[in-house]
């Protein structure tokens, strides 16, 4: 067992190329709901650099410390130095665990190998669509599948409605999420999903969660895959939808698909399709603050997580006055829905359950 | 009384869903017992429907979550959802705090109060189920 940090040369130069300015600190969803230093990136670059240089030991308290960041990269995006602090505290975490310092997510990884997904639940559900062959396969993941069923079960639809030939999976975790914790990909997981994917004979596989996008992309264990990856958004961003509401509607970037991916205009180029009333919030693309429900946060520290997505969709509120908040992502949908106070009348939706639901008030008002 | 180191209160009517039903006047006040609370781990988060919901005894009408855990809530009795704790609305964790008391979670104007017999009040009764539930659970 390791006693140190065994961060390699490329990431022990980015904690000494941290210049200490605090740009961070103006842009750090957790610093702002806790205005303590170290749940910033600044002070975990102060924290990692005492512990290379001897001055601090590492802790318990070092280890839970590092997992208080949802990894946003809202301090990358905005840092003068060009340090990347979330990969830097990413790879930390995986030392503290090598060290000893297991956490919270080591039981997740047993319930993940046991379950198949993250919750421990025995049964998927079954969404009743095909799963057999098709030129396109939806993965739709764990926090969709059992925290967001009905705006799944919606985004189905849609695919449905425009008559897009898909056929499902018997998914299981992607497991991309251990690499983010301290642990690593459930290689004989992606191994099931690549085997799931390739009997279906597609050549696109979409998914409706951005961090399942990433993974399938990104991550070495899926590079046989095969399939082009497509979030859900590039998917549907080219159809006509023949739809429109009148509402004031504004957009969530999504960490895991704007800073992450890249993914900013898709999104949008739909939104404007469908609500001649868009309004951008002030911080959005790549300065979007984050919902508080990334990098494990929800699951090591919950209350911070709701938290910081009740700051995040006040924030939104505030600054377009819109009705409906779009996003694309079944972790942000979640955290804003459970963020949500009884007093806010606003609407939340990913855009594909938003575009079902206005398909079906279409043929609703055709039928009256 | 205490039973293997779970608190049920006598005096309250208690479900086999883990929720206690207590009369207030005309209105039954609802919320989650101290075992199910200590299995949940800290709630983070109950949906909290509109008033004048209405409810069917037995059937799930909102979700609780803690960090770990989605679970269903169901109605002890069957009527018009009248209150609901705004408390819960920053401060889920008040159900872990104080799950009889400042945890209490939804009242209930009932269709009758006669359903309230489908509860259980027996310590007796009380105590051969939630030693049931015990075993059953720890099986997992």
């Amino acid at each position: 067992m390791s006693t140190q940090l065994q961060l390699d040369e490329k990431r022990r130069k980015a904690i000494t190329q941290c210049s200490r300015c605090g740009f961070c600190r103006a842009v750090c969803p957790i610093f702002d709901l806790t205005k303590r230093p170290i749940t910033n990136a600044r002070g975990k670059m102060i924290l990692m650099k005492e512990i290379m240089e001897g001055t601090v030991p590492v802790t318990e308290g070092v280890a839970q410390a590092l997992l208080r960041c949802t990894t946003c990269m809202n301090c990358t995006v905005n840092c003068p130095s060009g340090v990347d602090p979330q990969e830097v505290i990413k790879a930390a975490r995986k030392d503290m665990v090598a060290m000893g310092y297991d956490n919270l997510f080591k039981k997740m990884g047993e319930v993940v190998e046991k379950y198949g997904n993250i919750y421990g639940e025995e049964e998927r559900h079954n969404w009743g669509h095909k799963k057999g062959k098709a030129p396109y396969a939806l993965f739709v993941g764990c926090v969709g599948t059992f925290r967001e069923e009905e705006s799944v079960g919606e985004a189905i639809q849609l695919l449905d409605l425009l008559k897009v030939d898909f056929t499902m999976i018997d998914e299981v975790c992607c497991s991309g999420v251990m690499e983010d914790v301290g642990y690593k990909i459930k290689e004989e997981l992606a191994l099931r999903n690549i085997r799931e994917l390739q009997k279906t004979s597609a050549n696109t596989l979409i998914t409706t969660c951005p961090y399942c996008y990433r993974v399938f992309k990104e991550h070495p264990s899926y590079k046989e895959l095969g399939l082009e990856v497509k979030h859900i958004t590039q998917f549907l961003k080219d159809f006509d939808l023949g739809v429109k509401t009148l509402k004031k509607v504004t957009y969530h970037d999504p960490c895991d698909l704007g800073r992450h991916a890249g993914i900013y205009d898709e999104p949008r180029e739909i939104i404007r399709k469908i609500a001649p009333n868009f309004v951008e919030p002030r911080r959005s693309r790549e300065n979007a603050m984050c919902c508080g429900s990334g990098g494990g946060l929800r699951g090591s520290f919950p209350e911070d997580s709701i938290e910081i997505s009740r700051n995040r969709l006040s924030q939104m509120i505030e600054e377009t006055g819109a009705e409906i908040l779009l996003t694309e992502c079944p972790s942000c949908l979640h955290n804003f829905r459970n963020a949500k106070l009884r007093k806010q009348k606003i609407e939340i939706y990913n855009i594909t359950e938003f575009i079902a639901q206005l398909f079906q008030e279409g043929r609703e008002k055709e039928l009256a | 009384m205490n039973i293997e180191g779970y608190e049920f209160p006598e005096g309250l009517h208690y479900d086999k869903n883990h929720f206690w039903a207590r009369v207030e006047g005309d209105l039954v006040v609802m919320g989650m017992n101290d075992y199910a609370q200590k299995m949940a781990g800290s709630i983070v988060y109950v949906g909290l429907p509109p008033e004048g919901k209405k409810l069917v005894q037995g059937k799930s009408f909102t979700k609780i979550e803690s960090g770990k855990w989605l679970g269903k809530v169901f109605s002890v009795v069957s009527g018009e959802l009248v209150a609901v704790n705004e408390e819960l609305e920053r401060k889920a964790k008040l159900i872990n705090e104080d799950c009889y008391g400042k945890g209490w979670m939804f009242k209930i104007k009932p269709d009758n109060m006669e359903e309230l017999k489908n509860l259980m009040t027996e310590p007796a009764v009380i105590q051969e189920w939630l030693k049931a539930e015990i075993a059953e659970h720890s099986k997992k």
